[in-house]
């Protein structure tokens, strides 16, 4: 297990090259627990290209990437997710012709490892666990609906519930309010804090509405061109010139949101 | 009794009392249909609930044909015993080789995957046609028989039957269970599926042997029932009649391509009957009906149920 003080993730100079483009040019991070860390960034400085690189979506050219302590580079994302990473997706990403149930039992099933096991009935297994996280996260009553007929905002939900079904202890969340309208971006964040408390999970989300960023982070990673910028307390980060010239002309404060 | 009890239980009393309503010759075809129902359905598991298009599943009824015909002609057994080995026999070479094929097929999707399958098909058609002192080449197998009384059309239908009917129980079971409902999900959306903690190409590979195998055994039973295997049932062109039949019967129900199968054998034999220029009979009947029922003959059904 981790010692004491060591972060739950550690990132070491991770480097990813397409063609003639660094998209990642020496990326640095450590998340300590119970962070509630957001990366932010301009369009193109790298966000998701990080994302995937460190969840075995894309391979790294360099770098290591190390999660409780062990090193987990390049390993493949049922890997990850069985060690407990979860993600959620920029581009929701739920099982559309499952029902919302079947989407969370399916989750359920691969953590307690029976996504191999042939005879059972799998339509009963798990099924009270499921709806239990579906009202987790406020779909109570949605359990029995195909996931591809629910609003966005609820396909979100589903697949943070999806997500929470594996009991990661890190959750990596690409954008988890994109395609939001603003007022549903809040209440969506703070709906993942507030599970992410009760669940004692760290957390780290790419954001571009600075003030759904301002109102959940612990901490706030600064990306532009592919490397790390700056990186410290939402105060902190809010007050670094380098910053501000990042968002050249827009402000960085929790009113302003730069959308 | 409820009629969605009674359904099952007046299809259970017809499919055991059918064959003392038939000559031998529809009790030979009824043969037929049980075993493309299988074949049809075990490659229906593989698109209609996995998500992937195989253009080479003809290779394993044919494997699983060869594999009988092996049993019976090559290897000196008697013959009681060449026909008890014959669906552990036809299930494992079938396996054996769907695991070698699926191994390099399941690392690519979509066309790239449907293309592999259809390349390593069209080896082993090779294989079939060249390999002459093993296969009879062009000239197939011929004269199988299964021993004793087995050998008559009526009884042989009952075998047919006690091999079809738990088989496709198997992989009703397989689909309802967690591994089916993973399989659902993963052709619903790989990534995701990842992200959860399954292995797609290991759970891919499983489907693809899993179905390889019982498409074998429906191989398997056919061979002894038609008494000969070609190289032909390996051919590419075999391997667009489980795609049809399934999509005539309806891909997103577990037995609609065994209606699919039944249709189209029973449809085939009576066209065939009657003009040489059947295929295009065939073609122009399962064009209308696709057309005027995109989800299959179960589809129409679920329809008129919902409505």
């Amino acid at each position: 297990m981790t010692a004491d003080g060591e972060p739950i993730l550690r990132v070491e100079s991770l480097a990813k090259r397409f063609g003639g483009l660094q998209a990642l040019g020496g990326v640095d991070l450590a998340v300590a627990r119970g962070e509630f860390r957001a990366i932010i960034g301009p369009n193109g400085a790298g966000k998701s290209t990080f994302f995937n690189t460190m969840t075995g979506l894309l391979r790294p050219d360099s770098g290591r990437v190390i999660f409780e302590g062990r090193e987990v580079t390049g390993e493949p994302p049922h890997v990850l997710a069985r060690m407990g990473v979860g993600r959620t997706f920029q581009i929701t990403s739920v099982f559309h012709d499952l029902s919302a149930l079947e989407n969370v039992q399916v989750s359920l099933l691969a953590h307690a490892r029976r996504a191999w096991s042939v005879w059972p009935q799998a339509s009963t297994l798990y099924a009270e666990r499921a709806q239990e996280l579906l009202a987790l996260v406020g779909l109570a009553g949605s359990g029995g609906r195909l996931a591809g007929a629910l609003a966005h905002g609820d396909q979100k939900r589903l697949e943070l519930a999806i997500a929470l079904a594996g009991r990661p202890r890190l959750l990596l969340l690409d954008e988890p309010t994109a395609g939001m309208a603003a007022h549903e971006r809040i209440e969506s964040i703070t709906l993942v804090h507030r599970v992410a408390r009760e669940l004692e999970l760290s957390c780290v989300f790419t954001e571009h509405d600075m003030a759904v960023v301002f109102a959940v982070a612990t901490r706030i990673t600064v990306m532009h061109q592919g490397r790390v910028l700056a990186e410290g307390t939402p105060a902190e980060v809010r007050a670094r010139p380098e910053v501000q010239q990042v968002y050249l002309g827009e402000s960085v404060t929790p009113q302003g949101g730069c959308a | 009794m409820s009629p969605s009890a009674l359904l099952p239980l007046c299809a259970g009393i017809g499919v055991l009392a059918l064959p003392f309503a038939l000559s031998d010759f529809w009790i030979f075809i009824a043969i037929e249909v049980l075993a493309f129902s299988l074949y049809a359905v075990s490659f229906n598991v593989l698109l209609g609930y996995g998500g992937m298009l195989s253009f080479g599943h003809a290779a394993f009824f044919g494997v699983g044909g060869y594999a009988a015909a092996l049993l019976v002609k090559k290897t000196g057994l008697s013959a009681g015993l060449a026909f008890a080995l014959l669906p552990i026999v036809a299930m494992g070479i079938s396996a054996v080789v769907a695991a070698i094929v699926g191994f390099f097929s399941v690392r690519r999707s979509g066309i790239y995957f449907a293309m592999l399958t259809f390349a390593f098909q069209m080896l082993l058609y090779t294989v079939a046609l060249k390999a002459t002192g093993l296969t009879g080449g062009d000239d197939g197998m011929t004269g199988l028989k299964p021993p004793g009384a087995l050998a008559q059309p009526l009884v042989y239908y009952y075998f047919a039957l006690a091999v079809v009917v738990p088989a496709l129980y198997v992989l009703f079971r397989l689909v309802s269970s967690p591994f089916g409902y993973t399989l659902r999900a993963l052709r619903s959306n790989a990534r995701r599926v990842q992200y959860v903690g399954v292995d797609v190409r290991a759970h891919q590979l499983a489907t693809f042997v899993i179905t390889g195998a019982f498409a074998g055994l429906a191989g398997a039973v056919f061979a002894l029932s038609s008494g000969n295997v070609f190289p032909g049932w390996l051919n590419w062109t075999a391997s667009a009649t489980p795609i049809v039949m399934a999509v005539l019967g309806g891909v997103h129900t577990f037995l609609g391509p065994a209606l699919g199968a039944a249709v189209y054998v029973v449809l085939e034999v009576l066209i065939s009957g009657r003009t040489e220029y059947w295929p295009l009979a065939m073609g122009v009947i399962i064009l209308a009906l696709v057309l005027l029922m995109p989800a299959g003959l179960t589809g129409l059904v679920r329809a008129r149920r919902s409505a």
